[in-house]
């Protein structure tokens, strides 16, 4: 059958290659090995070999989390141009964009596994067979909402590419409709994210409507930076042909994309430190430490930094158009945006708690060798994805009859 | 010829052979079914644990298979014999909660009658109640101290306010649950079932009075400490990774008894009772002294009030 | 009023006398329970049923008449020097003794209507001058129910908690601060209480 075929032949593509392809490889499954070595350490242990605590109960896992459904979320960001605008510069990296959505959905989906305390018991979360508490829960709106952006992202470009392995012409009446449901899921993903922290009220620092606003805005100012950095490396790696138009066209979405993030910013600081009331403890304590508790602070400021940096680049067009500088500034709003929404919004959330104690978090190394696991577990899955989705775009990957059709 | 001899026997030989192979195998295997295996559980007790359906969802025979699973397992646990049981809520009960915080000396006999009633693990440190030191005039939680250890209590110029949970008549932790493991009960309980919380820790985050504490290790209780008065929803032994909060001590309140912080208390600064008797003491100080609720402006409808007179 | 003569001030004035007659009669009619001419109190009636729990089984030199019997009254307030030793700390020099002893009989107390009170309802004689507790503990808003939220009530009686003689209860010793999660620390732990107070202290000296 056809469809096993391309599988196979897939699967083979994925792991074939030079040397330094497989160098890559071992070193990314030596750090998911390490980190599933640590995860077995927290399945044995329990929880307690976090940083977590009653005060803080969710950390470093879930920082990531949220900052990985915005990466996810970003793919549409190539999505939109190739399908709605047909640019065809775009629609020759489209599927590489959605194999980084696929990955970083998969690390996502991870950070939640790996922090919950039962995950032996997650076939509770299975509709009917156990008690799946929709539409109530946002926690199981995220989980709807993130399997079914991790299908869509698969469906797609499994099909399209498998059309183009066997030389066939895709039935663009057939997959546009799933393509411009996936542009309205991928900003869904995220909203639903962002609504899972700004429907608390006991928690005053996301009970905000401006989270959800503020969660698309950072997605697309760190997640077309990955992949103007990703869509680098392939084309020097793989000698795939990335056109230029293709980098300037997101690195101008990035950049409206962080002036749009950090405006939020602003506005958020205005409006906790303009009147200074209870509500604004947790603020307080992320920029400027609270009652000598300032653990957060350096991060913050060196985070604003960053992304400010990267936006004075990025808005002075000649330097945005000088690849060296747009790689700096993609490197800093990554790194930026990453410690703003990852730590940066999650743990400020759980100081002080609701009955005003204040008590810090540290990520212990258990935590950061997960995570860093499920990071090179990600990497793993794009770079596996990236070279069968190559292949095939390039040509290179084709059924062995040619340009007959199989029925499947 | 002996050989067809043997063949034809053979087969019979070799069913019988087989037969015996297998029976062998079953009783090792049903032998095995009932050897301590998955740290000290039955491996059918294990199968069943995993299984075993939400509380809301088990028949009644479910509910007693699963209330001796308990029991043996804190047998092998703790070496303890304990009761577990799964008393139904009363008719027309819903229960209430009042703090006289000009009577609170904040001694913290309550936080440890607590401990020692619901079986809470000394070593994963969970305390459902935890007592605030104020400074007189200021409500501002903020401004509270959780760990004041004067050589005597009452400060001066402080006051004190236990919290623990509220059991909001609208619970926003309840809504968070992405497995419906917490619900408010007919008589105003929110319970968790801990056979069936996945340890997302939701809940905690969406509790706007700190309520919820979750076992990060394995509850650590001395064997002879244990309570064995125990309740499916209430102080029965927990395991660990789940989440777990003040349940007004189910496993006295249905029975008639005060719970354990209200008895410890030597004050008589806590108040319990049935808020849909007109006459209870409950009613009593709703009634006629001027009560209030935390962060009632959250709408959380919480059952619990405070007052000074 | 000998040779009155009927006119409308003396038909008024003995119009009023009539009245003022009926009064007091009613009132006397009212009133045959009691020596004492005034109302009895009765209790909350709408409060929910009660028993309260013994003391006399408590006190130590109960029955009081074991030695009073022999001796004689003496109603002379004055400083007591006995075995009692009782010294009052009890309303700053309003009340002694016998406001709330019976004199003739010590195996009672007394009300301020020198009614015969037993010991196990003293409640009765607290509640004379604290009458607003007395009501709140009635009703539960007070003082301790034993055991059940439920069912037959049983509560404790005043001098359980207060003694009577010193009835402010006395500052003690809390039980330990909360713990923190297993394998953490608490920042600052005892510290910050000690940094509060010195910042109190450097407040009080800044406001001085």
């Amino acid at each position: 059958m056809g469809m096993i075929r391309f599988i196979f032949d897939g699967g083979r593509e994925m792991f074939s290659g030079s040397r330094d392809y497989w160098l890559w490889l071992l070193a990314l499954a030596a750090v998911i090995a390490w980190g599933a070595f640590r995860y077995y350490e927290q399945l044995t242990n329990g929880l307690v070999v976090t940083g977590m605590s009653d005060q803080v109960s969710w950390g470093f896992y879930i920082a990531n989390f949220a900052f990985l459904v915005g990466i996810a979320a970003a793919a549409v960001l190539l999505v939109i141009p190739a399908y709605i605008f047909h640019r065809q510069d775009i629609k020759d990296v489209v599927l590489v964009g959605e194999g980084m959505a696929v990955a970083a959905v998969m690390m996502a989906i991870m950070f939640v596994v790996v922090d919950l305390g039962r995950p032996d018991r997650l076939w509770h979360m299975i509709p009917f067979i156990g008690r799946f508490n929709w539409p109530t829960s946002l926690l199981a709106w995220d989980v709807v909402v993130l399997s079914g952006y991790f299908v869509l992202n698969l469906l797609i470009p499994f099909y399209l590419l498998y059309n183009r392995y066997r030389g066939k012409e895709s039935n663009f009446r057939l997959y546009f409709p799933f393509v411009v449901l996936a542009m309205f899921w991928a900003i869904s993903i995220h909203t639903v994210t962002a609504f899972l922290f700004s429907a608390n009220p006991a928690r005053p620092f996301w009970h905000t409507a401006l989270l959800g606003p503020r969660f698309i805005a950072s997605a697309f100012a760190s997640g077309p930076a990955l992949i103007i950095l990703t869509l680098q490396v392939i084309k020097k790696v793989a000698n795939y042909e990335v056109s230029r138009s293709v980098i300037d066209t997101l690195a101008l979405i990035m950049t409206i994309a962080m002036q749009i993030n950090l405006f939020f910013v602003g506005a958020e600081l205005f409006t906790d430190f303009y009147n200074e009331g209870t509500h604004a403890a947790s603020i307080h304590y992320l920029f400027l430490g609270l009652d000598g508790y300032n653990s957060l602070q350096p991060w913050i400021w060196f985070a604003l930094s960053l992304n400010v940096i990267a936006l004075v680049i990025l808005m002075i067009n000649p330097l945005r158009a000088n690849i060296r500088y747009l790689n700096i500034a993609c490197v800093l709003a990554f790194v930026g945006i990453w410690i703003e929404k990852g730590m940066g919004l999650v743990i400020p959330g759980f100081v002080p708690t609701p009955l005003g104690e204040i008590f810090e978090y540290v990520p212990t190394s258990v935590e950061l060798s997960v995570a860093a696991g499920i990071w090179a577990f990600g990497v793993l899955v794009f770079t596996l994805l990236a070279k069968a989705v190559i292949a095939i775009e390039q040509g290179k990957l084709r059924h062995p009859a040619g340009q007959q059709s199989y029925s499947s | 010829m002996s050989d067809d001899r043997e063949i034809k026997d053979a087969p019979n030989k070799f069913d019988k052979a087989r037969r015996n192979f297998l029976r062998g195998i079953s009783v090792g295997a049903a032998a095995s079914l009932a050897q301590p295996a998955w740290g000290g559980q039955t491996f059918s007790d294990a199968f069943a644990d995993f299984f075993q359906n939400h509380y809301q969802k088990m028949s009644a025979d479910e509910i007693d298979a699963a209330l001796e699973r308990i029991e043996r397992k804190a047998q092998i646990r703790y070496g303890v014999d304990i009761n577990c049981e799964n008393t139904p809520p009363q008719e027309n009960v819903v229960f209430g909660y009042a703090i006289n915080i000009s009577r609170c000396q904040g001694y913290r006999d309550c936080v440890q009658a607590c401990v020692k009633e619901n079986n809470l693990g000394r070593d994963s440190q969970v305390q459902y109640i935890r007592v605030l030191e104020m400074d007189q005039g200021v409500t501002n939680l903020e401004h509270s101290e959780h760990y004041y250890d004067p050589a005597e209590v009452p400060v001066e110029g402080k006051y004190y306010l236990p919290v623990q949970c509220m059991q909001c008549d609208d619970p926003p932790c309840v809504k968070a649950c992405p497995v419906e493991a917490t619900w408010m009960e007919p008589d105003g309980i929110v319970v968790v079932d801990y056979d069936w919380c996945i340890g997302c820790r939701y809940c905690m985050t969406a509790c706007p009075y700190w309520a919820r504490h979750f076992n990060w290790t394995e509850p650590e209780i001395p064997a002879e400490e244990l309570n064995t008065d125990t309740h499916y929803l209430g102080n029965r032994p927990r395991p660990r990774g789940v989440v777990e909060k003040c349940h007004f001590c189910i496993q006295r309140t249905r029975k008639g008894r005060q719970p354990a912080c209200m008895e410890a208390c030597p004050t008589g600064a806590r108040i319990f009772g049935n808020l849909l008797d007109p006459d209870s003491e409950i009613r009593y100080v709703l009634a006629n002294k001027q009560v209030f609720r935390l962060k009632e402006d959250l709408g959380t409808e919480p059952k619990f009030w405070y007052f000074s007179d | 009023m000998a040779a009155a003569r009927l006119t409308p001030g003396t038909a008024c004035e003995a119009v009023l006398c009539l009245l003022l007659a009926l009064c007091y009669a009613s009132v006397g009619a009212q009133d045959t329970a009691t020596d004492s001419g005034a109302l009895r109190f009765e209790g909350y009636p709408d409060a929910p049923a009660f028993e309260v729990v013994s003391r006399k089984s408590d006190l130590f030199f109960y029955p009081c008449d074991q030695c009073h019997e022999s001796m004689e009254p003496n109603p002379e307030i004055r400083a007591l020097d006995t075995m009692h030793d009782a010294e009052i700390d009890h309303g700053r020099g309003r009340i002694w003794c016998l406001s709330c002893h019976a004199l003739e009989d010590r195996n009672y107390l007394t009300t301020l209507l020198n009614e015969p009170v037993d010991f196990d309802d003293s409640y009765l004689v607290c509640g004379g001058c604290h009458a607003n507790r007395h009501k709140d503990w009635t009703f539960g808003a007070h003082g301790k129910r034993v055991a059940n939220w439920q069912g037959p009530r049983s509560l404790y009686s005043c001098t359980h908690c207060h003694n009577p003689h010193s009835p402010a209860i006395g500052p003690r010793a809390p039980k330990p601060p909360p713990p923190v999660r297993a394998g953490l620390e608490l920042q600052r732990g005892a510290d910050h209480a000690a940094d509060a107070e010195d910042d109190a202290t450097e407040e009080h000296a800044d406001n001085e």
